[in-house]
């Protein structure tokens, strides 16, 4: 940490000395090959990816892996058909639903286990635990416990994510700055607007990047719940498939879910850290 | 600009060590500060000046003795909200443009909002950030966030202004400056401020009233008042380096008692 920031200061002194507002905007031309270049990058790596896939089907019979294309015309069918946006609206509900629960928990949680001392030592135990606890497990207690509903699934959902979520805020929590926790002091700043405006925006960091786990996660669980008797969302879908040994199904449903799960991650997560991080230069190490 | 003064009377702070001993840090220290002046605390490092400072502002509780701000509103506690604070770093919240910084102290200290935009443009026009106010702080040069910092002290309009070492970490140039610039605004707004320096060129340039500090366990060994007025005040002038000599055989001296004790 003590390193990144040094980092991040001897940078913004070069800015401030190449003129600090030139600096910023100017460069339009850099900036839009470095994207460029970012984008065909991750479209390169994609391609790579289908690649290997096209190969692999020339050696195996379609029933097994089923080429690239006939795949994508599944899924086109899918898409076309409809059924896709209900499927995949009631899973991504499921995750919604119970990744809010799971944020909403441990982001107080996590913030009061860093800060309070007895606090850490009481709920340290439950929440390792927790980690450990498959999340296949979890759904099938869910399910034995709330029966075949959304609430089981909301309820798996959360309940998997939530060790992982609050881990990551409890240790993020631990290394905010003092300094700054004693000039809010100093300045009779309330404690709402410690917690507002001191000690979460520190958190950020530590926040996206449990985000982004607890999402992958969560994923995995909903699944896992669906395919144990829902009678909708993908889960349901890749098992209907897998009943009538249709490889071509199963894999046309995960890329539809892949592809959704990329438009998120990229999309909506990537732009809320470039929105909340933009007070930050960012950390270039390799340039030269 | 209202009359105020600081009234530090028989300061005692202990600290506890790791083997339960106490640790005398401040005996018996009392001292008052210039009215609407620029007062120096002068000594050597871990000496308990950043302690002493700490227990001004009430970050600190004292053992024994009082810490009052003397004003037109009478004597009162230094924990009531009158205080503005200058750290060694800027301690900005980097996440927060410029004038949000000096919005997070307004907040707080619960000035009116129809007053936030004329503040802000007096005190940051004073810095020279004015320019600057809607930049992040990571953006700005080391010497800029100190002034961001300065401008976040004045901006409440404090009683009393408390700098702790505020200049220690930036370099000849950047420092020098500064100084140059926080002298004449807190001599044009009649600021009574606490500056904590352990550099006796310092001490002798910006303090209207130099308490020298001992070492640990900090007493007051000495208290100087200035001969020369604030502006005034050239680094190569006679006076003022006669001024800076007085002020450094008194420190000499101090040592050398310290020395032989």
């Amino acid at each position: 940490m003590a390193q990144q920031q040094k980092t991040l200061s001897v940078q913004a002194e070069a800015a401030a000395g190449a003129g600090s507002l030139g600096a910023l905007s100017g460069a339009g031309g850099d900036r839009a090959r470095e994207a460029a270049m970012e984008i065909g990058l991750r479209v390169g790596s994609i391609a790579t990816l289908i690649l290997i896939w096209w190969a692999l089907s020339l050696f195996f019979p379609p029933t097994l892996i089923p080429r690239p294309w006939d795949t994508f015309a599944e899924v086109a069918e899918i898409v076309s058909t409809g059924n896709f946006f209900a499927e995949m609206g009631a899973t991504l509900r499921r995750v919604a639903v119970g990744f809010a629960i799971a944020m909403v928990l441990s982001v107080p949680l996590g913030i009061l286990m860093g800060t309070l001392r007895s606090l850490e030592s009481f709920f340290e135990p439950p929440v390792i635990l927790g980690l450990t606890m498959p999340g296949l497990i979890w759904a099938v207690l869910m399910i034995m416990f709330f029966g075949l509903n959304e609430t089981s699934a909301y309820a798996a959902v959360a309940v998997t994510i939530f060790p992982m979520l609050a881990i990551s805020i409890w240790q993020g929590t631990k290394s905010i700055d003092k300094d700054l926790i004693d000039m809010s002091k100093a300045f009779h700043a309330r404690p709402w607007s410690k917690v507002v405006d001191v000690i979460l925006p520190q958190l950020v960091s530590h926040i996206l990047a449990a985000v982004r786990y607890g999402l992958g996660l969560a994923w995995k669980v909903v699944v896992v719940v669906e395919m144990f008797g829902f009678s909708n969302g993908v889960g349901y879908q890749v098992v209907r498939g897998f009943n009538v040994f249709s490889m071509k199904t199963v894999l046309a449903w995960t890329i539809t879910f892949l592809v959704v799960m990329i438009v998120i991650e990229f999309g909506i997560i990537g732009w809320l850290e470039r929105v909340v991080t933009q007070w930050r230069p960012r950390v270039e190490a390799w340039r030269r | 600009m209202d009359m105020a003064y600081v009234h530090v009377d028989g300061a005692v702070k202990f600290f506890s060590r790791e083997d339960g001993a106490g640790m005398l840090v401040l005996d018996h220290v009392s001292f008052d500060t210039k009215e609407n002046g620029v007062t120096c605390l002068l000594g050597p490092s871990g000496c308990g000046k950043s302690t002493l400072l700490n227990a001004i502002s009430g970050l600190e509780r004292l053992e024994q003795g009082r810490v009052e701000v003397v004003s037109d509103h009478g004597r009162a506690t230094t924990l009531s909200p009158q205080l503005g604070y200058v750290f060694q770093d800027p301690r900005l919240l980097n996440w927060k443009r410029v004038e949000d910084n000096l919005i997070f102290a307004l907040k707080g200290m619960e000035v009116p909002q129809a007053e936030w935009k004329e503040r802000i443009h007096k005190y940051l026009g004073m810095v020279g950030l004015l320019e600057f106010r809607k930049q992040y702080p990571l953006y700005l040069s080391g010497g800029m966030r100190q002034r961001v910092g300065l401008a976040r002290g004045l901006v409440i309009e404090p009683e009393v202004l408390l700098m702790d070492e505020p200049f220690s970490k930036l370099d000849q140039f950047t420092a020098r400056k500064l100084r140059e610039d926080t002298l004449a605004i807190c001599a044009r707004l009649r600021q009574t401020a606490l500056l904590v320096t352990h550099d006796v060129e310092e001490a002798a340039y910006m303090g209207d009233r130099i308490v020298i500090l001992s070492a640990r366990p900090a007493h007051v060994a000495e208290i100087l008042d200035n001969p020369l007025p604030p502006l005034e005040r050239e680094l190569d002038d006679f006076g003022f380096i006669e001024f800076k000599k007085r002020l450094l055989q008194s420190v000499l001296k101090l040592m050398e008692e310290e020395v032989r004790a």
